[in-house]
C-alpha cells in the first residue's frame, strides 16, 4: 500500500466510511500495528488545524472587506450612514 | 505541488459576498448594538465573528435562502449579547450554535505561522478540501490538476505532509494543545 492509500484508509476510518470487513481489519491493525495508530490520532489533530487555518483566513479576508468598506469613497455613503448611528447621542 | 494563482479567483468570490453581506446585514446590526448601548467596534467584532458563522453553514449546506439574513443578524445579535451586556440578564441561545472561539494558544500560533509559510501551498489546498467544501471539480480546475483523480491523490499526499508537520513541531513544542 502506497503512503497515500493508508492516509485515505485512515479518513475513512475516522469519519467511518469503511463498510464493515474493512473497519474490522482497519481495526485490527490499529491493535497490532502502533505506528498506525500514531498516524490516526496526528491525522485527527490535523482536520482540527486545518479547520483553524480555515478560519483565520477568512477572518483576515473579512477584515480587509471591513477595511476596503470603512475606507475607500466609492463606499462612503454606506460607511458614513453607519458611523453616523454611534456619532450623534 | 498544486498551482495557487487561480486561487485570486476564488478570494475574489469571497469578496464579493462579504462585500454584499455587509451592506444587506450590518446595518440592521450596528442600529441594534448602538441602540443598546454598544459601539461601532463591539458591532464590528460580532459582525464579523457571525460572518464567519454564516460561511460555514453555508459551505455545508445547512442555510436556506429564505431565513439567511435572518440567521446572520440573529447569529450577530445573540454574540453581543452574550460578550458585551450584563451577564446578570438571563440570555436564551437556544437555537443558535455558536462556536466561534477566540482564544489563542501560543504553540499553535507558531505552528499556525510556520504552515502558513513553508506550507502554504498544501494548506490552501487542504483548505478548500475540509474548510471551503468545494466540489472536487472546482478544486482540480481551480488548482490546476489534470482532473478529479490527480486532485484526490494530491490531497492525501498534501494532508500526509501536513500531519507529518504537526506532529515534528508539536514535539518540539512543549505547550502544545492538549
Amino acid at each position: 500500500m502506497t503512503s497515500w492509500n493508508e492516509t485515505e484508509q485512515i479518513e475513512m476510518h475516522l469519519s467511518g466510511r469503511l463498510d464493515t470487513g474493512n473497519a474490522l481489519v482497519f481495526e485490527a491493525r490499529m491493535m497490532l500495528d502502533p505506528e498506525l495508530s500514531d498516524k490516526v490520532a496526528w491525522q485527527q489533530k490535523t482536520y482540527g488545524i486545518i479547520q483553524i487555518y480555515g478560519r483565520k483566513q477568512l477572518k483576515m479576508e473579512i477584515e480587509a472587506v471591513h477595511q476596503n468598506l470603512f475606507t475607500q469613497p466609492e463606499h462612503s455613503s454606506f460607511s458614513q450612514k453607519i458611523r453616523r448611528l454611534f456619532t450623534k447621542k | 505541488m498544486p498551482d495557487i494563482s487561480n486561487i485570486d479567483q476564488l478570494s475574489a468570490t469571497r469578496e464579493e459576498l462579504f462585500i454584499s453581506l455587509y451592506k444587506k446585514a450590518f446595518p440592521a446590526v450596528a442600529k441594534y448594538v448602538n441602540r443598546m448601548g454598544g459601539t461601532f467596534d463591539e458591532a464590528k467584532d460580532v459582525f464579523q465573528d457571525a460572518l464567519v458563522a454564516y460561511y460555514e453553514k453555508a459551505v455545508s449546506g445547512k442555510l436556506t435562502a429564505e431565513n439567511d439574513m435572518a440567521y446572520l443578524i440573529g447569529i450577530a445579535k445573540n454574540l453581543w449579547l452574550k460578550r458585551y451586556r450584563d451577564s446578570s440578564q438571563n440570555i436564551s441561545l437556544d437555537n443558535v450554535d455558536i462556536s466561534i472561539d477566540n482564544r489563542e494558544i501560543p504553540s499553535e500560533n507558531r505552528l499556525m505561522h510556520f504552515l502558513e509559510t513553508a506550507g502554504k501551498k498544501c494548506m490552501e489546498l487542504l483548505r478548500g478540501f475540509y474548510y471551503d467544501q468545494l466540489p472536487l471539480n472546482d478544486i482540480a480546475t481551480l488548482f490546476g490538476f489534470s482532473g478529479v483523480r490527480s486532485a484526490t491523490v494530491q490531497k492525501y499526499k498534501c494532508l500526509e505532509k501536513v500531519r507529518e508537520t504537526i506532529k515534528e513541531k508539536a514535539l518540539t513544542y512543549d505547550d502544545f494543545m492538549e
